[in-house]
C-alpha cells in the first residue's frame, strides 16, 4: 500500500513539476477563464437580466470549456518521448496512473475554478458573503467530477486520429448531471440562500465525483492496454 | 547450459488480419545476447513489446527464471529493463529527476546511490543537473539506458538503439553496451543494423514476416558471410 500511494506521488509530482516548468495547460485554462468573463460582462443586458441570476451557469460553462483544454492535454506530454510506454512498463498499476493524473489534474483545475470565481465577482460585481467556501466547496466538486471523466476521455481521446476534438464528443453528454447540481447549487448561493439548501446537492455533487472515480480507476487499464 | 532466464513459447501477435509475430520460440540463458534481425515489418518491435510485457500476446506465453508470466504481473516489470530508440524521457525534468521519478515508480529506496552510480556506468556524471532536452540524442541514448538498469533487471530489451545516433555517439552507446554482458544478465536486442548488431551478439536470429526464419551463433555464419546469408534467408521467406 506504501508503494502505490508513493508511486501515486511520484507521477502527481512529476505532472505538477512539468507543469510549472512549462506552464501550457494552466496559462491557457487561466487565460480562457477571464477572457470568457470579460466577454459575457459585455454580452449581458443588466437592464433586463440580473448578473447574479445567469452568473452560475457562466460559471460552470467557463470552467468546463476552460477544463477541457487543459485535460484535453492531460497524456501530452507523455506522448513526445512516448513516456506512457515508460510509465505503463513500470510496476506501477493502472488504476494509480489514473488516480495519479485525475489528482494532478484536479489541483490545476482547482486553482482555475478558485481564478473563475474570482473574475466572474469582480466582473459581474457578485456578492459571495458568506457563502464564499461553500461555492468553492462546489466547484472543487465539480472539478473533481469533472477531471475524473475527462482524464479518462483524454486516454481514450489521445489514441485516436481525431485527438482533442473527439474529447468534448465524449465527455459533454456525462457531465449533463453534474452541470444540473452544481449550477442549481451555486446559483442559490450567490443568491445569498443558506448551505442547507443545497446540501442535498452537494452531496450528489459528491456521489458523482466518487462513481466517476470509481469508473475511472477500473476502466483506465482497458483504454491503455495494449 | 547457464540457467534459463528468459523464454517464449509460441509467441505470436495478431493485428485483425495482419499476423506481425508468427510462432516465435526462444530460450535465453544468464549472459547471453540475442540479436533479432529482420527488415522493416518483420514483426522484431511487436516481439520485443511482448517480452517486455509491454503488448498482449494474442497466443503463447513468457516465462522469466521458469516463472509464467501473466500480462498484467506488476512483478514482470521488476525484472525487465527496456530501452527504446524513444527514450520514455521527460525533457523539461534534469537527468536526475527523470532518474528520481522512474525509480519511485520501481519502489527503490536507495536513490542517492544508485543515480549516481548508473550515470557514472554511462557517462552522463557530470550531466546530472541538466534537463533532458539540453542533451544530444547519443547522450539521451545514454540515459535512457541508465534509466532502463535503474532497478537491476535480470532482462534487458533493446528496441533499435541506435536509431538516429552519428557514428561517434553510435561508438559510445556500443562500449556502454559491451558492459551489459557481464554474464549476469540476458539481453535481447531488435535491429536492421548488421554490423551493430553481430559485434555483442552470442547468439543469432533473422525474423521475416513474423517468425524466426534462421537462428544460430555468428561461429554459423560468421563475418562478413553473415550479410549475404541474411540477405538469402530474407529474400528467401519474404
Amino acid at each position: 500500500m506504501r508503494t502505490y500511494i508513493d508511486q501515486i506521488r511520484a507521477i502527481i509530482w512529476k505532472d505538477l513539476v512539468l507543469e510549472l516548468r512549462t506552464r501550457e495547460r494552466i496559462a491557457a485554462m487561466g487565460a480562457f477563464a477571464v477572457l470568457a468573463a470579460i466577454l459575457f460582462n459585455f454580452s449581458i443586458d443588466t437592464t433586463s437580466t440580473r448578473p447574479e441570476d445567469v452568473a452560475a451557469g457562466l460559471i460552470w460553462m467557463t470552467l468546463v470549456f476552460g477544463g477541457l483544454l487543459g485535460v484535453g492535454r492531460t497524456f501530452y506530454l507523455e506522448s513526445q518521448d512516448n513516456a506512457l510506454l515508460g510509465l505503463l512498463t513500470s510496476p506501477v498499476p493502472k488504476d494509480a496512473i489514473y488516480l495519479a493524473k485525475t489528482l494532478a489534474n484536479f489541483a490545476l483545475l482547482f486553482i482555475v475554478s478558485v481564478l473563475v470565481l474570482g473574475v466572474f465577482a469582480l466582473f459581474f460585481g457578485l456578492d459571495l458573503g458568506a457563502n464564499v467556501g461553500g461555492i468553492i466547496l462546489v466547484l472543487g466538486l465539480g472539478s473533481l467530477g469533472f477531471v475524473a471523466l475527462g482524464t479518462l476521455f483524454a486516454a481514450i481521446s489521445t489514441g485516436t486520429t481525431m485527438g482533442e476534438t473527439l474529447l468534448p464528443i465524449l465527455v459533454f453528454p456525462l457531465l449533463v448531471p453534474m452541470v444540473i447540481y452544481g449550477v442549481t447549487s451555486t446559483g442559490r448561493l450567490i443568491a445569498g440562500r443558506p448551505f442547507d439548501e443545497v446540501e442535498g446537492n452537494v452531496r450528489m455533487l459528491g456521489a458523482f465525483a466518487v462513481a466517476a472515480l470509481a469508473a475511472g480507476a477500473m476502466l483506465f487499464r482497458y483504454v491503455v492496454e495494449d | 547450459m547457464t540457467r534459463l532466464v528468459l523464454e517464449a513459447k509460441g509467441l505470436a501477435r495478431e493485428y485483425g488480419p495482419v499476423v506481425a509475430v508468427d510462432d516465435v520460440n526462444l530460450s535465453l540463458g544468464e549472459g547471453e545476447f540475442l540479436t533479432v534481425f529482420g527488415p522493416n515489418g518483420a514483426g522484431k518491435s511487436s516481439l520485443l513489446g511482448m517480452l517486455g510485457g509491454a503488448m498482449r500476446p494474442t497466443r503463447g506465453h513468457v516465462l522469466i527464471r521458469g516463472q509464467r508470466l501473466a500480462y498484467s504481473d506488476v512483478e514482470w516489470r521488476h525484472q525487465v529493463g527496456i530501452l527504446s530508440h524513444r527514450g520514455f524521457l521527460y525533457g523539461q525534468l534534469t537527468v536526475e529527476e527523470n532518474l528520481r521519478f522512474y525509480g519511485r515508480l520501481f519502489g527503490l529506496t536507495d536513490l542517492d546511490q544508485r543515480i549516481p552510480e548508473r550515470l557514472e556506468r554511462v557517462g552522463l556524471a557530470d550531466r546530472i543537473r541538466f534537463q533532458v532536452r539540453q542533451l544530444s540524442h547519443g547522450m539521451r541514448q545514454r540515459l535512457s539506458l541508465a534509466r532502463a538498469l535503474l532497478h537491476d533487471p535480470d532482462v534487458i530489451l533493446l528496441d533499435e538503439p541506435y536509431t538516429g545516433l552519428d557514428p561517434s555517439a553510435a561508438g559510445v552507446l556500443r562500449g556502454v553496451l559491451a558492459g551489459l554482458r557481464d554474464g549476469r544478465r540476458t539481453v535481447v536486442m531488435v535491429t536492421h543494423n548488421l554490423k551493430e548488431g553481430l559485434e555483442l551478439a552470442t547468439r543469432v536470429a533473422i525474423q521475416v514476416s513474423g517468425r524466426f526464419a534462421w537462428e544460430g551463433t555468428q561461429a554459423d555464419v560468421g563475418g562478413e558471410a553473415f550479410e549475404r546469408h541474411y540477405h538469402r534467408v530474407v529474400e528467401g521467406r519474404s
